[in-house]
C-alpha cells in the first residue's frame, strides 16, 4: 500500500528527465496505439495523483486524466518541443482539470473523505504517522486549489518554479506567492502535527 | 554573474523564504541556490525556517494518494473513437490517421457491424410512413453527418447545438452512441467545424450514404 505511494514518488521524480517520454511520443505521433498505451501509462501514476490531489474527487480524476491524455493522443501535432512533454502535458490536465472544476461550480473543500489512507480513524490506525499524513491530507483538502496544484507540484512531482508557471499559466512571482502562502497556511492548520513526523 | 542577480535580490531574506521550497527539491539555479545558502548561515529565522519546511516537503511527498483508475477507461473511448473514425469516408488529410493494423481486426469488425446497423436502421425506416415522425426520415435525404455527444452533454446544450447549426436528428443513438444529423449541403462544412469546436462535442465528421454500403 504505501510501498505503490514511494513508488509512484519515484516515478514523478526520475520522469521529468527521461527521454523514454519523448521516445514514446514519437510513436504516439506515428499513430503507434501500443507507444500511447506505454506513454499512458507512464504518466498515469503522475497524472493521477497530481489530479486528485487538485480535484478531490476520484471519478472525476478519471474523466479529466482520461481527456488530458486523449488530447496528447489526438492532437500530438500541436506540441512544439518549446518546452518539456511532461510540462505539456501537465498543462492541459491543469487546464482541463480548472475547466470540470468551474463546470462542477460548488466548493471544493471539504471532499477530502476518498483521499484518506484506508482505516481513516478507525481502530486500524494506531501509529502517529498514520494519524498525522491524514491531518496533513486534512490541511491540504482546505487549501485552494491553486495553493494545492503549487505545493503537489513542487513537492511531490519536484518541478521547478518556471515550469509550474509554464503549466499555469501564470508569473513566476505569482507561484512563489501561491507557494508561500499554502506553505503558511500549511504550517498553521498542521500546528504542532509536524514535529511528530519522523 | 551580476547580470542574472533577480529582483528578490535587494531583499535576500525575502527570496530565502521565497525560495526555500525549490531549494529543499533541488531545483534552484546555481546562482539561485549560492544567494540563498549564503543568506541561511547568517539568518537563524531562515535556517528554523528550512527545517520545518523539509518536514513538511517530506510528508507531502509521502503522502499515499493513489487510485484505482487506469489503462482499460481509455482503451474503451479509443476503440469508441476508431468506431467512429470507420464511419468517416473521406478523413481531411492529416486527420484521424488510425491504422487499423494497430487497432486490430476486432474494431475493424465492430466498425463493419456497426455500419451494417445503421444501413439496416436506415433501410428499415425508408419504407413510407404515415406520420413524419422524428425517427422516419427517409434515408435518401436524411443522414450526412455523424456527431458524438460527451457523455455528460446536457440535451438542453444538444438541442440548441442543432438549432444553431440548422441540423436536424435523423437516427441514433447507435450502439457507439453517435447520432446521424441532416446539414443543409451548402452549410454542412461551417456547422461541421463549429460542431466540432463545441464543449460537448467528441466527433463531427461528413457521413456519405455510399460508405454505408
Amino acid at each position: 500500500m504505501s510501498d505503490g505511494s514511494v513508488a509512484h514518488r519515484h516515478i514523478g521524480g526520475n520522469a521529468n528527465a527521461t527521454p523514454e517520454d519523448l521516445r514514446l511520443f514519437a510513436g504516439v505521433r506515428a499513430r503507434e496505439l501500443d507507444a500511447f498505451e506505454a506513454l499512458y501509462r507512464l504518466y498515469h501514476p503522475r497524472l493521477a495523483r497530481f489530479l486528485l490531489n487538485l480535484l478531490r474527487r476520484p471519478t472525476l480524476v478519471e474523466e479529466v486524466l482520461n481527456d488530458t491524455l486523449f488530447v496528447v493522443w489526438e492532437r500530438s501535432d500541436t506540441f512544439r518541443g518549446a518546452s518539456k512533454l511532461s510540462t505539456w502535458i501537465f498543462a492541459i490536465a491543469y487546464r482541463k482539470a480548472m475547466k470540470a472544476l468551474r463546470r462542477l461550480d460548488e466548493p471544493v473543500e471539504d471532499r477530502d473523505a476518498e483521499l484518506r489512507p484506508s482505516g481513516d480513524d478507525g481502530p486500524d490506525a494506531p501509529f502517529e504517522r498514520e494519524r498525522t499524513q491524514q491531518a496533513l491530507l486534512s490541511a491540504l483538502a482546505k487549501l485552494s486549489p491553486d495553493h494545492r496544484t503549487v505545493v503537489d507540484l513542487t513537492y511531490f512531482h519536484e518541478m521547478g518554479y518556471r515550469e509550474i508557471a509554464t503549466i499555469m499559466d501564470c508569473p513566476v512571482d505569482t507561484v512563489k506567492t501561491r507557494m508561500f502562502h499554502a506553505r503558511r497556511h500549511l504550517r498553521r492548520l498542521m500546528d504542532g502535527e509536524l514535529a511528530d513526523w519522523l | 554573474m551580476m547580470a542574472r542577480i533577480l529582483p528578490f535580490t535587494a531583499d535576500p531574506h525575502r527570496e530565502t523564504r521565497d525560495l526555500m521550497p525549490w531549494l529543499i527539491t533541488g531545483r534552484l539555479d546555481p546562482e539561485e541556490q549560492a544567494r540563498v545558502e549564503a543568506h541561511l548561515t547568517t539568518c537563524e529565522e531562515c535556517s528554523r525556517e528550512l527545517a520545518g519546511e523539509r518536514l513538511l516537503a517530506g510528508g507531502i511527498a509521502e503522502l499515499p494518494i493513489a487510485t484505482g483508475i487506469g489503462w482499460a477507461a481509455m482503451r474503451d473511448r479509443l476503440d469508441t473513437a476508431a468506431r467512429q473514425a470507420a464511419f468517416v469516408p473521406a478523413p481531411p488529410a492529416g486527420r484521424r490517421r488510425f491504422t487499423m493494423s494497430q487497432i486490430g481486426a476486432m474494431v475493424a469488425a465492430q466498425a463493419a457491424l456497426l455500419a451494417a446497423a445503421v444501413t439496416i436502421t436506415l433501410r428499415v425506416e425508408a419504407p413510407t410512413a404515415p406520420y413524419h415522425a422524428l425517427g422516419s426520415a427517409p434515408a435518401a435525404a436524411g443522414g450526412n453527418a455523424i456527431i458524438v455527444f460527451r457523455p455528460d452533454a446536457r440535451e438542453s446544450d444538444i438541442s440548441r447545438l442543432l438549432k444553431a447549426n440548422d441540423a436536424r436528428l435523423v437516427d441514433g443513438p447507435t450502439a457507439a452512441n453517435a447520432y446521424v444529423l441532416h446539414i443543409p449541403d451548402a452549410v454542412r462544412t461551417q456547422a461541421l467545424n463549429r460542431l466540432r469546436g463545441e464543449a460537448a462535442v467528441v466527433l463531427a465528421e461528413p457521413l456519405d450514404t455510399a460508405a454505408l454500403r
